[in-house]
């Protein structure tokens, strides 16, 4: 019967205390999941059954005058983002859909999403999933009802266990209701394109817009083959992408004013500068399907260094988000590559494998190893809340 | 006000418990006479008085760490302190506990530009860090009304807001790295001046934990362009009704301002006696728009802010004109506090959210609370983001009087739970509102808070008695009760 791998399935969060409970009288370890979607991040750990929260799902409330959002779990991301849409507003943080990128076929839940802790390129300035995440009620790994947070933006009471939970990858506690700030949409966007010699003066151009009071919300970096494959085509090595966003008249003044600063700069609106955002987010733009596919992140200044070094062991493709702090590499599907890469960034950053093409994930950790001290502290942590191991054993790093 | 029961046998020791640290850290480090002690002996809730068993003021991370370890080796309570401006008591001393003071932490170490980020030690003032790269055109956004005296560290650990943070966010949404010494000693790197790291977000519980989870060492902040222009509206309503509508409005026709305050009438005019600010007196609601940006944004949004308000039923709007128009608008405001020092001998600030919504529920119940306690209310809030200050006013010196109070206080809380908010927008729980906590969180909900606190500080020897009203200890904490759950479905296959 343990090995049968069957799938159970929770309606609400007094289900999902029976099944861990269950669990942990028979000494099971469950795969949590929804949709499934991001099944390819992490380790795969070796599971017994699967709770399935699927069927926790549907909006609860939605004040759009508070920026409150209240929501079950596993609500399809595609949901959250149309109901938000028709009240013209959004999930500030930009949340990506991995679909495409991980062969899943879809972005997934809401939940999926803020246990993965997944931002989109207007991270750079508007923050991270785990900034949007207000409160959630929860069954912890030892079957317990819990709920942390709050319904409202300003709160301190207790501790901040909402960005614990971000990030976790369902290794701490099963979600139900969790309550998200949402933000106004833009009312206009567009994107300014500039070209550059190389990354490093790429981000140092991205340094001197961000220190105008110009108020850039995106910043991207392409080389030409990437950029030109997704339909900009601007004869430089590296191509600087700004998206500048909100009301029309400052956007507009906002664009002249960079523009006049650099002649050599172009303009994309509309859906041009939408899709080359969404394929940032998504990506979309490595399109080697036999690649393993490396997100790292480091501060911009050292993005340049960290290329060229890795330049020096491994053949790659990459582009970089985050005003170059956010960098992803497409390299070959091997144990060298993924060591390249984590030697070539050492301790000024964090490597983490997002796709893995054949079997790099059971020879390279894809999370960043943890020294000892931290090991230790995340083992208490995850014994906090999930002393039997029962949650998603193992997904993040050996032992946890 | 109940702290946990002194150790008798920790404060016998006290004099070879000071003279063991002296051998720790400089002997200069250690204070334990009774009269220096006494500048240490509270924080910003100046009601609760406590003198520490001492006060260690360590000059390096590897002294902490020292202290640290001792004490945990020793099972030595420690308190930690930053600047001593927290309004809920979480720097307030205990008999039988060290308590380690931050304050000779005061270097700026590195300033980046290129990544746009400070790395400060933990003493260094909240101003100090814009101060540092103004010149620069940049500066750090959570301004909390202390900033000119409170630490980062302690804005760490209290998760620090401001008038500001509607736009910009809390210190959690401002930092991107720290260093920390656990109670055994270990010194610990969250996070750094680059995005989100893969782990567990550590930083993120660290922030606003009330220095109960280990010492914050080091912070690297994130610091921000500062915004071409900045312009104000004073608004007047008549009623707090529409004033608490329009508040809504402005957020409801997708703005949103850098800060949104609003004052009742009691505010106003003990703050326009106190900073002639121009406000209008005979308003039952003032409102403070502020927007900030590119300078033909900030016009635009104006004029759009100031339509809303018109059609909210606005008796009185004032457009600011020039820089010191603004400063003005906000004089008055930021004085509130000290303003309403001057027409009550004493006065206790509370500090509920709610949702926004609600705010003339609130109003109503605010004004028959203050009728059936017999005490004045005056009513700051940041108005943007439902966070109430509201600001009970009593004398001390009357019998009885601070008791109501209290139970005043407590009232207003009760009513901000439930109407859906909660206990603390931004001042902390501290001791303040540690017997509250019930009101919000059930005794699960706490016993999983206090779990976390386990997998820190086992003992429980960092700043005991504040936050939770209970203390289980870690090992009851962590029986599990295996019991066999009943299945739902029993009709379809399972492992």
């Amino acid at each position: 019967m343990a090995n049968s791998l069957a799938t159970t399935s929770a309606q609400s969060l007094a289900d999902a205390s029976d099944i861990i409970n269950a669990a942990i009288a028979d000494d099971i370890r469950l795969e949590v999941r929804a949709m499934g979607t991001k099944k390819a991040l992490g380790r795969m750990g070796a599971y017994d059954g699967v709770l399935d929260v699927t069927k926790m799902a549907g909006v609860v409330d939605y004040q759009p005058e508070e920026l409150i959002l209240t929501l079950r779990a596993g609500t399809p991301l595609g949901e959250v983002e149309a109901l938000l849409e028709n009240a013209n507003q959004m999930l500030a943080f930009d949340a990506p859909d991995y679909g495409r990128f991980l062969g899943a076929g879809s972005a997934g839940t809401i939940g999926g999403v803020m246990v993965a802790n997944l931002s989109g390129p207007r991270r750079l300035t508007v923050g991270a999933a785990r900034d949007f995440m207000l409160g959630f009620e929860a069954v912890s790994g030892r079957g317990e009802f819990f709920k942390s947070g709050g319904k409202v933006v300003k709160n301190v009471t207790g501790y901040d266990l909402s960005k614990l939970i971000c990030g976790s990858f369902g290794t701490l506690a099963v979600l139900d209701e969790i309550t998200i700030k949402t933000l106004p949409r833009p009312e206009t966007s567009l994107s300014l394109l500039f070209p550059a010699d190389d990354m490093a003066s790429a981000t140092k151009m991205i340094t001197d817009i961000f220190a105008t009071p110009h108020e850039p919300g995106s910043a991207a970096i392409l080389p030409r083959d990437i950029a030109k494959s997704s339909g900009i085509d601007m004869n430089a090595p590296m191509i600087i992408v700004i998206r500048l966003e909100g009301i029309a008249v400052s956007v507009k003044d906002r664009a002249t004013h960079l523009l006049n600063a650099n002649s050599a700069g172009e303009t994309l609106v509309h859906n041009k500068s939408k899709n080359i955002w969404q394929k940032i987010r998504d990506v979309d733009l490595l399109s080697d399907a036999k690649a393993d596919v490396w997100k790292v992140s480091c501060t911009p200044s050292i993005a340049a260094g960290f290329l060229e070094k890795l330049g020096q062991q491994a053949e790659f493709d990459f582009y970089a988000d985050w005003a170059g702090g956010l960098i992803w590499l497409a390299g070959a599907s091997d144990k060298e590559f993924g060591d390249a890469v984590r030697s070539a960034l050492g301790a000024d950053g964090f490597a983490m494998l997002m796709r893995d093409s054949g079997d790099t994930k059971t020879l390279v950790p894809p999370f960043q190893p943890l020294a000892k001290p931290m090991f230790d502290l995340h083992k208490r942590v995850k014994a906090a809340f999930d002393p039997k191991s029962v949650l998603n054993f193992g997904r993040m790093h050996d032992g946890i | 006000m109940h702290m946990p029961e002194p150790d008798s046998d920790v404060i016998e020791r006290r004099d070879e418990i000071c003279a063991t640290l002296r051998t720790i850290i400089p002997a200069e480090c250690v204070i334990d006479s009774v009269e220096s002690m006494r500048a240490f002996d509270s924080d910003g809730l100046s009601a609760y008085r406590q003198l520490p068993l001492a006060v260690v003021l360590p000059e390096t991370v590897a002294q902490i760490a020292d202290v640290m370890k001792w004490c945990h080796q020793n099972g030595i309570k420690v308190v930690p302190r930053g600047a001593g401006t927290s309004l809920s008591g979480g720097a307030l001393p205990l008999a039988d506990a060290v308590l380690l003071g931050l304050g000779k932490f005061n270097k700026i170490l590195d300033i980046d530009f290129d990544n746009r980020c400070v790395v400060a030690q933990p003493g260094v003032t909240n101003l100090a860090i814009t101060n540092a790269v103004e010149d620069q055109g940049f500066y750090y956004a959570p301004d909390p009304s202390s900033q000119i005296a409170c630490s980062v560290g302690g804005n760490v650990a209290e998760n620090s807001g401001g008038v500001h943070c509607l736009k910009y966010g809390l210190t959690t949404n401002n930092l991107l790295g720290i260093e920390m010494v656990t109670i055994e000693g270990e010194i610990l790197r969250l996070g750094g001046k680059h995005l989100d790291a893969g782990d567990y977000d550590l930083m993120g519980i660290m922030t606003g934990s009330e220095g109960l989870l280990g010492i914050v060492s080091e912070v690297t902040l994130r610091i921000l362009q500062k915004p071409a222009t900045r312009r104000a509206l004073l608004v007047g309503f008549e009623d707090t009704e529409s004033a608490g509508k329009a508040v809504g409005d402005v957020i409801g026709a997708g703005i949103i301002p850098a800060g949104m305050e609003m004052m009742d009438g009691l505010a106003i005019n003990a703050a326009e006696d106190f900073a002639n600010a121009g406000y209008p007196r005979s308003a039952a609601a003032l409102i403070i728009v502020e927007l900030d940006g590119p300078e033909v944004e900030v016009d635009t949004l104006i004029d759009r802010v100031e339509v809303i308000m018109k059609n909210a039923g606005a008796s009185s709007i004032k457009v600011s004109q020039s820089e010191e128009e603004r400063t003005l608008f906000w004089a008055g405001r930021k004085s509130a506090f000290p303003a309403v020092g001057r027409i009550s001998p004493d006065y206790m600030c509370m500090d509920g959210t709610i949702p926004r919504r609600r705010l003339p529920d609130m109003m109503i119940r605010m004004a028959s609370l203050s009728q059936k306690y017999g005490l004045r209310v005056a009513n700051v809030f940041h108005a943007g983001d439902g966070n109430l200050h509201p600001l009970i006013l009593f004398d001390a010196n009357e019998p009885g009087e601070l008791e109501r109070a209290e139970d005043f206080g407590g009232d207003i809380l009760r009513a901000c739970v439930e109407m859906g908010g909660v206990l603390t927008g931004e001042h902390g729980v501290g001791i303040e509102k540690r017997d509250l906590m019930g009101i919000q969180f059930t005794e699960d909900d706490m016993k999983q808070q206090q779990r976390l606190k386990c997998a820190f500080d086992a003992d429980h020897l960092l700043n005991p008695g504040k936050v939770f009203p209970h203390l289980h200890r870690c090992a009851e904490l962590g029986r599990l009760h295996v019991h066999k759950g009943k299945m739902p479905h029993a009709d379809i296959p399972r492992f």
